[in-house]
This record gives C-alpha cells, structure tokens and sequence, in this order.
C-alpha cells in the first residue's frame, strides 16, 4: 500500500489533519515553557494529565476528557493557587510528577488495566483519533494562534522580562497563569497522539530547533509551527512509508531537527565570528 | 502641591503581605532633581520604586506623583505613563528580542497595548531615542549577547521612549565594569541637564553617585535618612585620607 492509498482512508486522514494542527499551534507553547524556565512545571502537568486518563480509563470514560480535567485543576493549583499560597512551582511540581505516576499505577493495578491498555497512555497513537480528539486539537491549535496573535507584545515583555513586564503595568500573573493552563491542555490533546512519554517531541523539541535560530519572537513562532508540522507530518509520514510506530517516528524526526539546526547555528556563529574578525 | 514638586511622599508606610518594611517615609521631590536613594539588601528600597508606581498599595500615608495622589485604578495607571522605570539589571533572559523591539516595549501602555499595534510614533520615537544613546548601530542585535553597560543603556532607552517625566533606576551601576559605570553615569549626567528628567536612584552605597545627586538618603531600620557631604565619602578616599594623616 502506498502514501496515497493511505490517504484515501479516513483514519490516515484524521492522523493528518490532527499531526498538522497540533505541529502548527501547540508546538508554540513551547517557547513559552522554554523562555519561562517551565520544564518542571510542565513535567507535573504531563503526570497529572496521565493520572486523569487512568481515572478515566478506570471509570470507563473518555481519556482525552479526564487528562483535560486532571490538567485544569493542576494548572489551576500550580498557578493562581501557587501565587498567592507563595508555594514554589518548581518543587511542588516534582510533588505532583511523584505523586501523580504512583497513584496511576496504583489505579491501574486495582482496576486490572491491561499491561497493553496502560502502555498505549505513555506511547500513544495518532491513528487512534476520532472526531473529537480532532475538534480538541483544532480548536486549541487556534485559540493558540489567537492569542499570540492579539497578546503579542504582551507575552513578549512577559517572556523577556516580567519585573519589567510589570513596572509597565502588564498583568503578568495574568498571562502567566494563562500560559500555563494553555500548555497543559496542549499537553492534553496530544496525549493520544504520541503519549506520555513523548509528549516532549510535540511541545518542547521544535521550539528547541526554533529558538537556537531565531533573532526574535515573532521568528521563534514561526519556525516553532514549521517545526512541529515538518516533525509532525514528517515524522507520521517516515512510519508509514516504513512500517514504523508512529510516536516515535515524530520523536525521532524532531530531534533530529533539533540535531540539524544546533549544527547549522553552530555553523552561522562561527562564519559570523570570521566575517567580523 | 507646588507645580515644582514631582513626588510627595507623606507619612507612608510599606511592604509585602502583611510585614511591613518602611513605615513613618517622608519624601519631597523637585522637578528637574537627582535623589539617591541607599541601603543594603531587603531594606525596602524596590519596594519604595514599586509603591511609587503603584504596583504596591501602602499600608498607610499617601504618595502623589506630578499632583496625581494614587487612590484609583486610573490615578496609577496615568502615573505609570508619566514614569520610566529601570529594574535592577538581571541576567539576559533566553527570548531572542532585538534592541529595538526591547526598547520599543517602553511604549506599552503609552501608544499601544493589547490589540493595539505599535503606530509610526512609536516606531519613530524609539529610533529617536536609539540615535539619542548612540544605539542605533545595534538596533537589530540581540539583546541576550550585549554587554553589561548596553543592556543597562538598552533599559534606560526604554524607560526614554515613554517621554517620562520621572525616572526610577533600580541599581544601574551595580555588575558594571568602571568604564560602563562611567559611561553610564555621563548618560544619567545628560539625562538631567539635557532632558531635565527628575531622577531618582537607589544604589548600594551613597558614595557610587557623589557628583550627580542633589540630595543622597540612606535606608536604615526602616527609615529614610537624609546624608551629609560627609557620609557621602567614599571607603577608598576615606582610607587614603587616614592613611595621609588627614583625618
């Protein structure tokens, strides 16, 4: 079967769509986990966003639904809570990393969750969406847009710095918290796609290549969405045309995006550093 | 409130949550004058800069700015337009911005904001003031690989572009080399005499700025003292003059 029989079917078609939206919209979040020095915080986010699929899976509800939920309360702790309980992010974060995988296992273990159930959580599986996975990444992937679109400016004082974000009188808390529960759902929605353990490739490994290029925001956004559809579509399309498991393929093509852009910066800096001399 | 008098402090009492820092702060400011403000770390002098711009509501007494008391929303929101703040300088963030975009930021709240673009004056004052510092060659470089000394004219550049009246400079000399330092006190120099901007500075020690300031205070124990000429010596002129027999 070749790429255009594939493509024919529905279920490729769904992977697609679902592979080009989030490359184009969530791997934007990226940035901003980046730049905020959000890695751990994000890291909790993902375990509770498993935990809320295990409960799920364990109820017999949706997955997608219950990481949603688990992501909104977290996000919802981790942030406007978290300022004004002045509890530290970064260290409740790894309480919630810990707490959160061992109650999930917990939970699959009473509830008998098959080995390979539980498994599909941490790996997950593009060709598995259905319609309503594709409407939550749609409409996240633009409500992303969106937003960086209007608040623009905004994000970037945040970003570059929120003491002085905040002597100008930008509601830094605000954005922030904002920022922060966008990322979870982002990290949500792709769940299904690549699971939990490569939710990274879909989040953080096309704003890493974006940002070792950029020279500012606007160029990071850009070339972070090209990345994630290169990486995305790329990486969906390599399993196909090489009977791959689709999670990792997308895994491995970003990193390897990030492998070439860091050389080609490497490379840009040096024939800088000639020219000037 | 005398047109001259910019910042009028009375009886003003600060801090965080519920622990109080400053209390019983007395402060009048001219037009056109150069404050230094003094003290070691956590004596509240951020603190002041931040109730002065009213991020900060003051536990008790009042502050007017240009003869705007801060008692609403809309008071503090058009004292912030008047003021251009300098935070202390903090190591370069990861965002790659450009100077002229860092420096445009200064106009927030001023010409643009939320959906609001940037208009030509923005753009127009920003390059004004970029030729002004002698930035402009470096308009497009990225903030996060200049020196020490241009990120500090990069933040004072940005506080320029809001056409402030007031300026607030968190500890601008503080990790310069002496060339910066004094580079950027001949710029502070400048902004006084050539701009006529108010100035008021905290600094670590009173004797960093003995030639620009009108009038140094130091923080102690949760109050403002005003120094003399003498305690505004510095500790190596101080040891030379002992070690002289001087004193």
């Amino acid at each position: 079967m070749g790429l255009f029989d594939y493509l024919k079917v529905s279920l490729f078609q769904k992977a697609f769509l679902g592979a080009f939206l989030s490359g184009a919209g969530i791997s934007l979040l990226g940035v901003v986990v980046l730049t905020l020095n959000l890695t751990t915080v994000r890291f909790a986010l993902m375990h509770v966003a498993l935990l809320g699929a295990a409960v799920s899976m364990v109820i017999g509800f949706s997955p997608l639904l219950g990481a949603l939920i688990g992501i909104g309360i977290a996000s919802l702790l981790l942030g406007p809570a978290g300022d004004s309980i002045k509890i530290d992010t970064g260290a409740i974060g790894v309480l919630f990393m810990t707490g959160s995988l061992g109650l999930a296992f917990m939970l699959f273990y009473k509830a008998g969750v098959s080995a390979m159930d539980a498994f599909a959580l941490f790996t997950g599986n593009i060709l598995a969406l259905q319609s309503l996975d594709l409407w939550a990444i749609g409409m996240l992937a633009g409500i992303i847009i969106l937003i960086f679109i209007i608040f623009y400016r905004e994000i970037q004082m945040v970003l570059y710095n929120p003491v002085l974000a905040e002597g100008l009188g930008v509601p830094v808390k605000l954005i922030r918290n904002g920022l922060l529960l966008l990322t979870g759902l982002a990290i949500g929605v792709n769940f299904r796609m690549v699971g939990a353990l490569l939710i990274d490739a879909a989040v953080l490994l096309p704003a890493m290549a974006a940002l070792s290029l950029a020279r500012g925001l606007k160029e990071a956004l850009i070339l972070s969405a090209i990345y994630g559809i290169v990486s995305q579509v790329g990486g969906l399309t390599a399993s196909m045309v090489f009977d791959l498991p689709s999670g990792a393929s997308i895994t491995l093509v970003a990193v390897g995006l990030v492998c070439v852009t860091s050389l080609l910066n490497g490379l840009v800096s040096k024939l800088r550093g000639a020219n000037e001399r | 409130m005398s047109d001259d008098l910019v910042i009028e402090i009375e009886n003003l009492g600060i801090g965080y949550s519920r622990k109080q820092i400053l209390g019983g702060l007395n402060l009048q400011v001219q037009k056109g004058e150069c404050i230094s403000i003094a003290g070691s770390n956590g004596t509240g002098k951020t603190t002041l800069f931040k109730t002065i711009l009213g991020l900060l509501p003051p536990f008790q007494g009042k502050i007017s700015v240009l003869g705007h008391e801060l008692s609403s929303e809309k008071e503090r929101r058009w004292v912030r337009r008047q003021i251009g703040y300098v935070p202390q300088q903090t190591l370069p963030g990861k965002l790659p911005i450009s100077v002229h975009d860092a420096v445009l930021m200064g106009r927030w709240g001023k010409g643009f904001s939320y959906g609001k673009r940037p208009g030509p004056k923005d753009i127009q004052v920003t390059i004004d003031i970029l030729k002004w510092m002698g930035l402009i060659s470096k308009e497009w470089n990225d903030c996060r690989y200049l020196s020490g000394g241009e990120q500090q004219k990069v933040a004072i550049a940005r506080a320029l572009v809001r056409e402030a009246t007031i300026l607030l400079l968190d500890e601008p000399t503080t990790f310069l080399d002496q060339k910066s330092r004094e580079e950027l006190l001949h710029l502070m120099k400048r902004l006084k005499l050539e701009q006529g901007l108010t100035l008021v500075v905290i600094t670590h020690e009173s004797w960093q700025l003995p030639k620009l300031t009108d009038r140094a205070f130091q923080m102690t124990g949760g109050k403002l003292r005003q120094l003399t000429g003498q305690d505004m010596v510095s500790p190596s002129s101080l040891n030379w003059s002992r070690q002289n027999g001087i004193i």
